[in-house]
């Protein structure tokens, strides 16, 4: 109680700022005047009454010290002294403080952004209960697996194909078999749906889930009920739930959107519930589906397959289902894995019928607590490679402040010296030094939580290509945050007391009487050049990095891709089974078509059921007229169904024969186009035009497919990515194709941009049919460049980390010349006085600065070629030890180490040797 | 008395409390006069207080030194800082106020804090010096 009221008093003087000792004075005063009165009175004279009693009093000041001490906090105000002087001696030195907080501050703020998004794509599981208990069933199979069709992403595995896609027999069939896992629940994101809400047209992500979906995940809406096992039957009323963010966007979270009716896909859906936020379904931590529908209603809303329904035993052959389970407690997933696969061979023995020839595919149980996991395939890698990148940065900006730190501390070594030996104790010393870093880290460390806000909401727009509203939030995370602010924060620390503790801990004495050109040079400056080329050997490495992405970017740039890419608009058209089905489908493309055609400022149009460069392609199996099928050799090729006028409306060449035309019909004879390669491959040596060839056949199935004749040779071209190069590939009229199930795309070739086109597009489209909406406007160059994004990606950001390399190992150079020539200023002299000429001195500075850039740079290029196999991947037309880009980087460094050694060293020649003499 | 002796007894006494070696004006003073300790220092000021009512710092010096029959080395200026805390404490309180000699000085006066304070330092004094007493009193026969 005492000490607190003790303390409450001080902090309240501390902070009034009640320092004047005014009273203290008037009362000593008083209080010798009193003791000298006495003196006199016992007859001293009055100057010895006057001495006796300041003798008397004691020492005045040591009492004005100790009055002050009790009066205040002295520590809290040797800490205020402590940092106004720190931050005044930074701020003097403002070039060295600015260097390395914006060192500190790209470090953090870099890595963070990197690590954050790495931990959200990578790491981060479904905000589920328990996640960690989800498994994901998946299959593997060789080339000749029973699985012919399937709706999904395979993956390739070491035995040849994979997938997470099972058939709704097949699904059934393990869920009642299934006595390893809890029970099985199915789902299946269906991707872009047309929904109508209150007369608005709108995209909708949507998801079909069985019955038990919910109540096997444990999510329970934040409003209405889950999807129960009674929605998911044939003829229930269709059901749905919303995402939290369709709520909010489409509804302003009013409470009464339960027992709404939507339209999705034309089909009214009954919406019952609201899904609480953060929950992302099953299949992705990054992204939501905007409505969850029952599995029974996929026959309606999202038709496919034979009599469009993939359910019950009506479409054995599709595999589309993406089944997970929770783990039982005491079960083994290699337990589970076995009985699993014992069903699912039994189920595909009696639904697909397994020849001879074909495999059963085998099971196996994977880790479901991060869904399907997709972004591990597209991201894993590139965020690998960055994630080292700046990982390199980060010790680059770390070595950075060590050797700026160090030089300056080993700089002000006197000056330790000279407080020490005024009496400064140690600990207050140590403490100067300890404020000042971390005055300098907290500049730093604010500078770069600041850049790792931005870079967390900057990053996601890079990531989102330009037509697609993105969905993929990406919090800063704060653990990440903790962890590299509080590694490049300690590092600054250390760096910038451990000089001073060597300091305070060598003879004072010593230390002052030391001239300049001290024998102890060589070993301080020794650490100090390793730091440097150590730096420049991160350098070089990041330059050399950042030109092999920059190159395969330049590379993917200027590759031909085989068609005109300029004054090209797309959109895409996907009909609604439910309205036209095929072969109404084709009939409204074709109705599009001609509408667009008359339209102002359109040049020409055509259809392709597939775009170019999208990462979609189409296979078809393709006989030559007169070979017989052969299970055992490749016969198919990549085709696509397009619409009359496409060669010339893609500019891509017609070498010989006809382009499609009007008179091309469903029930004219079937014609096809061949593309260059594919023609001398399947024709060699003869003339193709005329010959005949077949295609789309399916004995099992009992389709004995098409007999096309070639009619046109046309120019090779890329196909689905730039990186792949032109492949074989034959084309059909879109009319004379069994369908367009997953629409078309439309390719128009306007000089007007399709911001000034789009609205007119629109209007004719929806003259024909008012819902249907135009989606994913952009133009082919878009296009194309949202399909090098992750090399762009790369690129801009190790281009970025690159220069920034560059900078610091200038500054680590420039530093540590810079402190060499101010420590040998004296020998310096003694050379120019004995007659060496200032060329000389100036070429042995940077004689010894381009020996620590040549240590660099060599540890360097042989760090590089070792580290660059692992980048192969991601890298395009360069080879990973690019001799070129090899030699480019250690000319790159060598340079900026003469640069930054110019300076220090142009000081060095115009020494003037009296001067520095007498400098002692 | 001798240096060694006085400091091991301080120990012994005091061994609660920091020491505080207090500068000492003249170095023949320091063999004949003891110095004393914070710690009691604050309690003689607060037992002159409560005795003699309100004091300016020079009285209370004065009185302390009287009152120990001039056996004390005291540097009368350390009180002041002593004054303050004790004051920050509540155990005093001050006031401006005419000297004998019409100057101003400060006044202290005991609180009521000060009061309680005072008597249970007093209750530990006492209990500390009885125990020291019986020390003091053996003799080897009591103690085999």
């Amino acid at each position: 109680m005492r000490l607190l009221k003790r303390l409450l008093a001080r902090l309240c003087n501390l902070a009034s700022r009640q320092s004047d000792d005014r009273r203290l004075l008037e009362e000593m005063e008083a209080h010798i005047s009193h003791l000298t009165e006495e003196n006199l009175r016992s007859g001293m004279t009055p100057a010895e009454a006057r001495r006796q009693a300041v003798l008397k009093f004691g020492a005045v000041e040591a009492i004005r010290e100790q009055y002050h001490a009790e009066k205040s906090l002295p520590f809290i105000e040797s800490v205020v002294q402590d940092v106004r002087y720190s931050s005044r001696v930074l701020l003097k030195s403002w070039g060295f403080t600015s260097i390395a907080a914006i060192s500190l501050a790209l470090a953090i703020g870099a890595n963070t952004t990197i690590f954050s998004v790495m931990k959200r794509l990578l790491l981060d599981r479904l905000d589920v209960p328990h996640a960690g208990q989800l498994r994901l069933l998946h299959w593997h199979g060789d080339k000749h697996t029973a699985v012919s069709n399937m709706w999904g992403i395979s993956d390739n595995v070491p035995e040849g194909i994979g997938a997470a896609s099972f058939s709704y027999p097949a699904f059934e069939q393990l869920r009642s078999d299934n006595r390893v896992l809890e029970d099985l629940f199915a789902f299946k994101g269906v991707g872009r749906m047309n929904a109508t809400i209150d007369g608005n047209a709108q995209i909708l992500q949507g998801e079909l889930v069985s019955g038990n979906y919910f109540d096997q995940l444990q999510v329970q809406p934040q409003l209405g009920r889950p999807i129960l096992a009674d929605d998911d039957r044939i003829g229930a009323p269709i059901v749905a739930l919303i995402s939290a963010e369709l709520w909010q966007r489409a509804f302003g979270s009013s409470s009464v959107v339960v027992g709404r009716t939507i339209k999705v896909n034309m089909v009214p859906v009954t919406i019952v519930g609201v899904v609480p936020p953060g929950f992302t379904g099953a299949k992705s931590v990054q992204s939501s589906p905007d409505i969850f529908l029952p599995l029974s209603s996929q026959p309606l809303v999202e038709p496919r397959g034979k009599n469009g329904s993939l359910l019950g035993a009506s479409s054995p052959q599709v595999w589309w289902l993406n089944i997970m389970g929770r783990t039982k407690a005491g079960i083994a997933d290699v337990t589970a894995q076995a009985a699993l696969d014992t069903s699912l061979s039994a189920v595909v023995r009696s639904t697909l019928h397994p020849d001879a020839n074909t495999t059963i595919p085998r099971l196996d149980v994977q880790d479901g607590s991060r869904g399907l996991f997709l972004s591990k395939q597209t991201f894993a890698k590139p965020l690998e490679v960055l994630m080292a990148v700046v990982g390199l940065v980060l010790l680059l900006a770390c070595s950075n402040i060590a050797s700026l730190l160090f030089a300056r501390s080993m700089a002000r070594q006197r000056e330790v010296a000279l407080r020490l030996a005024l009496g400064a104790g140690r600990a207050r010393v140590l403490r100067g030094a300890l404020t000042e870093s971390l005055l300098l880290s907290a500049l730093g460390g604010a500078l770069g939580v600041a850049l790792a806000f931005a870079g967390c909401r900057a990053l996601p727009t890079l990531l989102a290509n330009p037509w697609e509203t993105s969905q993929f939030g990406m919090p800063l995370d704060f653990t990440v945050l903790a962890f590299t602010a509080s590694v490049t924060l300690l590092s600054g620390l250390l760096f910038g007391t451990v000089p001073a503790w060597i300091a305070t801990r060598s003879d004072a004495g010593a230390c002052l009487k030391a001239t300049g050109p001290g024998s102890t040079r060589r070993r301080k400056g020794f650490s100090g050049k390793m730091i440097v080329s150590f730096q420049v050997m991160l350098s070089t490495l990041l330059v050399a990095g950042a030109l092999l992405f920059v190159g395969t970017l330049f590379q993917l740039a200027h590759i031909n891709p085989g068609f005109r890419t300029d004054h090209l608009v797309l959109f895409a058209i996907q009909q609604p089974e439910s309205r036209y089905p095929a072969p109404k489908d084709l009939q409204l493309h074709h109705q599009i078509e001609e509408r667009l055609r008359a339209l102002p400022g359109v040049q020409s149009v055509t259809i392709s059921e597939v775009s170019y460069i999208s990462d979609s392609m189409e296979n078809a199996n393709f006989l030559p007229e007169g070979e017989t099928p052969d299970p055992e050799k490749d016969q198919s090729a990549w085709n696509n169904a397009v619409g009359s006028g496409f060669f010339q409306t893609m500019g891509i060449p017609l070498l010989a024969g006809r382009d499609f035309n009007e008179n091309d019909t469903a029930s004219a004879p079937k014609v096809g186009i061949l593309s260059e390669s594919l023609a001398r491959k399947a024709f060699p040596g003869q003339n193709p035009i005329g010959k005949r060839f077949l295609a789309h056949f399916h004995p099992r199935e009992g389709n004995p497919g098409d007999l096309i004749e070639v009619v046109g040779i046309c120019g090779d071209t890329r196909y689905w990515s730039l990186k792949q190069d032109p492949v074989g590939m034959f084309y059909q009229p879109y009319q004379q194709t069994p369908n367009l199930d997953f629409g078309a795309t439309y390719e128009v070739r306007t000089s007007l941009s399709p911001a000034s086109i789009a609205p007119s597009l629109r209007k004719a489209v929806q003259s024909i049919d008012p819902d249907l909406p135009l989606q994913e406007i952009r133009t082919q160059q878009e296009q194309i460049d949202a399909s090098m994004q992750q090399e762009r990606i790369i690129a801009a950001l190790t281009a970025s980390f690159g220069v920034l390399a560059l900078v610091l190992a200038s500054v680590g150079v420039y530093g540590v010349m810079a402190y060499s020539v101010a420590q040998r200023t004296s020998e310096i002299g003694i050379r120019m006085a004995l007659g060496a000429l200032p060329r000389e001195v100036l070429t042995m500075v940077l004689r010894e600065a381009t020996w620590i850039a040549l240590v660099g740079i060599t540890c360097g290029i042989g760090a590089t070629l070792l580290s660059t196999r692992l980048v192969t991947s991601l890298l395009y037309g360069l080879h990973p030890n690019d001799p070129v880009i090899l030699a480019t980087s250690a000319l790159l460094l060598a340079l900026v180490g003469l640069v930054a050694s110019w300076a220090p060293a142009r000081r060095a020649a115009a020494v003037e040797p009296m001067q520095a003499l007498r400098h002692e | 008395m001798q240096t060694c002796v006085k400091n091991r007894k301080r120990h012994l006494l005091f061994s609660k409390r920091n020491l505080a070696t207090l500068p000492v004006g003249n170095q023949q003073v320091l063999k004949t006069r003891m110095d004393i300790q914070q710690g009691t220092l604050a309690l003689m000021v607060l037992r002159t207080l409560e005795v003699l009512g309100p004091l300016h710092g020079y009285g209370i010096a004065r009185r302390i030194e009287q009152i120990s029959g001039d056996q004390l080395a005291l540097n009368q200026g350390t009180l002041y800082p002593l004054l303050l805390r004790l004051e920050q404490e509540g155990a005093i309180a001050s006031d401006w106020g005419p000297s004998e000699n019409n100057r101003r000085a400060r006044f202290y006066r005991l609180t009521r804090a000060g009061r309680k304070q005072l008597q249970s330092e007093l209750r530990d004094w006492q209990q500390t010096a009885d125990i020291i007493a019986r020390f003091l009193a053996i003799t080897e026969e009591t103690q085999s």
